[in-house]
């Protein structure tokens, strides 16, 4: 708890970004966990949801359709844990920007779709336009999430914390 | 800066080096696993997918070549109906312009072709979707696709809830004139399961993202009111 003591003193960002931090990558978890868990019991219809982009051929969507949920919960187990957080992160941002990619893309095309982000098949319920800019602008939040823990993968409450032993610390091991 | 002081302060560095390559391997090790772990989720998922994927199925009389749905009619116009009996909006649809299609159908204007797919099992505790439509390939069988077709949109259950028991699937079978044993057999024996999910995948290929989609010679139909569909029908026999 030497951060917390050293906190009185220093100024308030190194006090508080850790504890950011860790509000970020539990946000970030629950958000992977959620996406993931809505799809995973009905991977037929997240499959639909990748092809309805119709950027690849059926197959191939149903493959990634099928993967995706789980690699969804696999990231937020890693995230909730704070294991490899930075790599989480990584990871978690490059499919942000791939969702936030393909949601573009299907606007541009005028594919009248939903995004199949918490597991909706793809179809738009009866009388609802598809909702791109609130879908994108909601993927831009998560990918701040994810940059921040890009750029401070260390928080507190961490398998890497414990793993490194805490930082600035440096005799511990004696 | 003394000489004790100089041997200390190379030990703490020496000791610190080490930590710090400790670390080091230690975040290597821990992302090694990350990276496993993600990968490793991703092909359970595929192969849990593939598991549940059937690789035959068999489909009902009455179904059209590639079997991806129910013929009705023999006309020049093309008609493809995508339901899902659990949609509200394919049952408004069979209630203000059913009567339209079965009059073209009688008129000898068009073949339809109804595609039961399996789009909102996520709307049901019980893969009403699948159920449905696996039950309403029974009925092709017994040649009465369209009367029980009708029949489940007029009991239509909720979304969200358990849907309609097998013993109602069978009850409406029965009430609409189909063989009861035979009907309850094939239901229970899930004959047709394999031949909805085709139905389904099919219709997800040829880009159908919601229900209903009415399809006019190919051509999707967005007036799907009884004067919009005769309208398409004209257009496209013309």
């Amino acid at each position: 708890m030497t951060v917390t003591a050293q906190s009185a003193r220093a100024a308030r960002w190194p006090a508080v970004r850790p504890w950011l931090g860790v509000a970020a990558r539990l946000g970030l978890a629950a958000v992977w966990l959620l996406a993931g868990g809505s799809k995973v019991g009905d991977l037929a219809a997240s499959g639909r949801a990748v092809n309805a982009y119709q950027v690849m051929p059926y197959d191939a969507a149903t493959v990634i359709g099928a993967a995706l949920p789980f690699v969804e919960l696999a990231l937020g187990a890693l995230l909730l844990l704070g294991l490899a957080t930075r790599l989480a992160a990584g990871v978690s941002a490059a499919l942000l920007v791939v969702f936030i990619a393909g949601i573009a893309s299907a606007w541009s095309r005028g594919l009248s779709i939903d995004c199949g982000c918490f597991g909706s098949g793809g179809q738009l319920a009866e009388g609802q336009a598809p909702s791109y800019l609130p879908e994108i602008l909601r993927d831009l939040g998560f990918l701040a999430l994810a940059g921040f823990l890009l750029i401070w993968p260390r928080t507190p409450v961490s398998v890497d914390g414990w793993l490194t032993g805490d930082a600035g610390v440096e005799d511990e091991d004696e | 800066m003394s000489s004790r002081k100089g041997q200390r302060d190379s030990a703490r560095v020496v000791r610190e080096q080490l930590a710090r390559e400790r670390r080091r391997k230690r975040t290597v090790w821990a992302s090694v696993a990350a990276v496993a772990v993600l990968v490793i989720a991703g092909l359970i998922g595929w192969s849990v997918f593939s598991g549940q994927r059937s690789t035959e199925f068999t489909a009902p009389t009455g179904a059209n070549e590639a079997g991806t749905g129910v013929v009705s009619g023999s006309g020049p116009v093309t008609v493809d109906v995508y339901e899902d009996f659990l949609c509200p909006a394919c049952k408004q649809f069979e209630q203000v312009s059913g009567a339209t299609i079965d009059q073209l159908i009688s008129a000898g204007k068009v073949r339809v072709v109804h595609h039961p797919v399996a789009y909102l099992n996520r709307f049901s505790t019980t893969q009403y979707s699948t159920r449905s439509s696996a039950a309403s390939g029974c009925a092709a069988e017994g040649g009465r696709y369209r009367e029980y077709a009708k029949a489940l949109f007029e009991r239509q259950p909720p979304e969200g809830g358990a849907g309609l028991s097998d013993d109602e699937l069978v009850d409406i079978a029965a009430g609409t004139g189909i063989d009861r044993d035979g009907f309850s057999s094939c239901l229970r024996e899930g004959t047709f399961k394999p031949w909805t999910e085709h139905v389904t995948e099919e219709a997800s290929k040829a880009n159908v993202t919601g229900t209903p989609t009415i399809l006019v010679d190919g051509r999707p139909v967005a007036d799907r009111s009884p004067e919009g569909i005769r309208a398409a029908v004209e257009a496209a026999g013309r």
